[in-house]
């Protein structure tokens, strides 16, 4: 079998060589992201939108989101060919493919390695999204390609948790053993592109895995470099020097990129919800009229003008639409300065109030965040900026220094892991269990939990709407509006499959994908 | 009997006021940048009379435009009028450039007039101090001080402070050797003056010229390192307009609306040209060999 592959191509090359008598250039594809550098390259720690790309390429899971699609529908098969699951949804088993290689010489993947990813997922000491699998009592390996995992209480998706996403990816046991801490500098994987070379502050870059199980990449290397100012990626682009930029989620930028006719722009799934957290523990407000106040004196049309119509919609409902679970029939405090006024004498500050908050340097929440002071200090709420760079900013509302946390983000796309992460308070910030609750709310608790384990799909809806009404009505959090994923194409750059969603936030590249001269 | 006349020399106490009267003579460049700089001034201090728009209000639905009636200078990406917030703008960045200078040429002319005077030890502890300063390059000093205190109005005051405050001590320092070892200053020491008096009564006036002329060329540069810092996010917080934060504001659409950035930078440059032409002026009337 081997010996017919190089024979093949060995005739390919010659043939090749007999059509093109120029050199063939190595088929090399940039891109570039919004990012000043890599975070940590290890898929069960880093959470960073930068990194989350790399990831899609580097590893599988045992399933995945069918390129170019973040739709529970559309999972299908990727290190496991089949699985099947016991009546009460609590035991899973998963056949692997056969013949599965681990970039490099780490050899054959077998069910050790999923046992082993699995595990390490949902070790809080070794991954960042242990909380993920706090319901799986056992994986373990039935045989070399056999999988079995056990859970102590049904989860809203367990394909979601096992697919290509964070803790699903599959990393080689011996890579992340002998490597330990190393690994984030040099993963192991089984996807179409390995790991080659990593320029803190200037580039990532990946080559092609010819012994990849769909096939040997039709490119022999991605160059993702980190350009985190737009107009550098912009200039980059147009001299050609990039395939592919993350662009600006503006309505104008989408215009003039795509004026000149040839470059196309993708503006697709996930939409990040901007949500404004609220501290209800915190003064002034801990009382709920402040808090009704703030809701009222925003304007999302405003907010949602500000980015554009093709890069933003509104979303009134805490959980971002499309995400199973979401309830799109909210009823929220509609923009009406008077009573915001009102509202704010009666709670005490008839001469208004003044606000001290932390708001990141970066423009996509610094823009937005600077439309909603100028809204808030019409009614005589007055926000006084402290502003931070990107990631002390993100230390500081860890530390619950900021009653306005203005925060967007995008989840798997079920209801219960926002839920869980910004409502819950286990995850209240400041605590041991602390992920992003930045309201100090617990008041959905009972519904989030009950929902997790509900096997009715019509009550599970009933109880994440329930939950997604209190956090609404009580103001935990006023969501504003959700942001779409937009990048820049050069024409030469087809992907090979449809872009119409992506988790991981940017336009992955597969083995199908080509670059023509 | 012979009496001692402890007054300083009256050439030189005239020679500052003098100096003014002569540029405006013979140096039209420099009289056109104090005009200018006057004009600047006046547009600072009466913004409220002048400016068309309220400097915070956003219009988002008229963002990023370009010149217009309505707008003189176009507007920022949050609709907020370029022109209305560049005078403004200057009230702050002018404020924030004179009262660091005026704080610098204080502090730094103390400083400097003490080592001057006093020697010994002391002159060796603050212009060994001054060196160390002097060591950084100035902006990195800046930097670190509003990075480690924070930014905002008095720290940026104080970092710039701090930056251009070793020039004047150097300065002050020189001429105070000089004329330690005058008549009239030893003659206010044999009346047992105190050494305070004799610095601030008898020797700091004589040195203002060169000061004034320092402080002029200084202000200039500390209007650019407002604008510096600012440029690099460490500037008076959002919503506040100041030339370095417009200037950064529109960056993010240089490529396709440039006019956001380019109006404040027009700004920062006249500022800056119109202090550079008075210092420039200053100091050709002050220097001897120009003299005459």
């Amino acid at each position: 079998m081997k010996f017919v592959k190089s024979t093949m191509a060995a005739a390919l090359l010659a043939t090749s060589a007999l059509t093109l008598p120029t050199i063939t250039q190595a088929q090399e594809l940039t891109m570039a992201v919004a990012a000043q550098s890599a975070g940590q390259l290890d898929p069960h720690v880093s959470t960073r939108t930068e990194d989350k790309v790399v990831f899609a390429m580097v590893f599988n899971g045992l399933v995945r989101f069918a390129p170019g699609s973040m739709s529970s529908d559309a999972i299908e098969p990727d290190l496991a060919e089949s699985w099947e699951t016991s009546e009460d949804g609590l035991v899973w088993t998963f056949t692997l493919r056969q013949g599965v290689q681990f970039h490099g010489d780490y050899g054959e993947m077998t069910a050790e390695d999923v046992v082993y990813s699995l595990n390490r997922a949902a070790d809080p000491d070794r991954s960042s999204v242990a909380s993920d699998y706090r319901a799986f009592e056992s994986v373990e390996a039935v045989d070399d390609y056999t999988v079995r995992i056990t859970l102590s209480e049904g989860i809203p998706s367990l394909l979601g948790v096992v697919a290509n996403y964070h803790g699903g990816n599959i990393v080689s046991a011996r890579a992340a053993e002998e490597l330990g801490e190393n690994f984030a500098t040099n993963p192991v994987g089984t996807g179409p592109f390995a790991f080659g070379e990593l320029a803190e502050g200037q580039f990532v870059r990946l080559t092609a895995h010819e012994g990849y199980f769909r096939g040997a990449p039709q490119l022999d290397a991605i160059t993702i470099r980190y350009i985190s100012e737009t107009s550098a990626r912009d200039l980059a682009f147009q001299t050609g020097e990039l395939h592919m930029i993350e662009g600006e989620r503006e309505n104008r930028w989408v215009e003039n990129t795509t004026s000149g006719g040839e470059i196309a722009v993708d503006v697709f799934e996930p939409g990040e919800l901007r949500t404004l957290h609220v501290n209800t523990t915190a003064e002034p407000f801990d009382d709920i009229r402040v808090r009704q106040a703030l809701a009222h004196a925003i304007n999302r049309e405003e907010l949602i003008a500000f980015a554009g119509d093709v890069v933003a919609r509104g979303n009134e409902a805490p959980v971002p639409d499309g995400y199973i679970g979401h309830e799109s029939d909210i009823d929220f405090l509609p923009y009406d300065q008077d009573r915001a006024r009102e509202l704010l004498a009666e709670a005490g500050y008839p001469d208004g109030v003044t606000v001290p908050i932390a708001i990141t340097e970066r423009a996509s929440l610094f823009g937005p965040m600077q439309v909603i002071q100028a809204q808030l200090s019409q009614v005589g709420i007055n926000l006084e900026f402290e502003v931070m760079e990107h990631s002390a900013w993100h230390a500081a509302i860890r530390d619950d220094v900021s009653p306005l946390v203005l925060y967007g983000a995008a989840r798997f796309p079920v209801a219960d892991t926002y839920l869980t992460q910004f409502y819950h308070s286990d995850s209240i910030v400041n605590t041991p269990t602390a992920v992003t609750n930045f309201s100090h709310c617990s008041l959905a608790d009972e519904q989030i939990v009950a929902a997790r384990s509900e096997p009715n799909p019509e009550r599970q809806q009933e109880l994440w709407s329930e939950a997604q009404q209190l956090l609404v009505t009580e103001v935990c959090s006023i969501p504003l509006f959700e942001l779409l994923q937009v990048w820049a194409r050069a024409p030469e750059v087809d992907l090979g499959y449809e872009l119409e969603g992506s988790l991981s936030l940017g336009p992955v590249i597969t083995e199908q994908t080509t670059l023509s001269e | 009997m012979t009496t001692v006349d402890t007054t300083p020399p009256a050439s030189e106490t005239r020679s500052t006021a003098a100096s003014l009267l002569r540029l405006a003579r013979k140096n039209k460049l420099s009289t056109f940048g104090l005009v200018m700089f006057v004009l600047i001034l006046l547009a600072a201090v009466f913004a409220p009379l002048i400016a068309p728009h309220d400097p915070l209000a956003q219009n988002i639905v008229d963002r990023l435009q370009d010149r217009s009636a309505e707008y003189p200078l176009g507007t920022d990406k949050f609709g907020r009028d370029t022109f209305s917030r560049i005078l403004y703008g200057l009230r702050v960045s002018l404020l924030i450039g004179l009262t660091s200078t005026a704080l610098a040429m204080v502090l730094g002319c103390a400083l400097g007039i003490i080592a001057g005077y006093r020697g010994g030890w002391i002159d060796t502890v603050i212009m060994r101090c001054m060196d160390m300063l002097l060591a950084f390059p100035t902006l990195i000093t800046g930097l670190f001080i509003v990075a480690v205190l924070g930014a905002n109005f008095i720290n940026i005051v104080l970092a710039i402070t701090v930056t251009i405050l070793p020039k004047f001590a150097r300065v002050a320092r020189a001429p105070t050797i000089a004329l330690k070892e005058r008549e009239f200053v030893e003659a206010a020491r044999a009346l047992g003056y105190s050494d305070t008096r004799i610095m601030s009564i008898h020797i700091a006036p004589n040195i203002m010229g060169e000061v004034v002329v320092l402080a002029s060329l200084w202000a200039a540069y500390a209007i650019r390192i407002e604008a510096y810092l600012s440029f690099i996010g460490l500037g008076v917080a959002p919503p506040t307009p100041t030339l370095g934060t417009m200037i950064r504001d529109g960056f993010n659409n240089i490529l396709d609306a440039p006019y956001v950035s380019i109006y404040p930078g027009f700004a920062v440059l006249l500022v800056v040209l119109s202090l550079n032409l008075v210092g420039d002026g200053l100091r050709d009337a002050i220097d001897p060999k120009l003299r005459d």
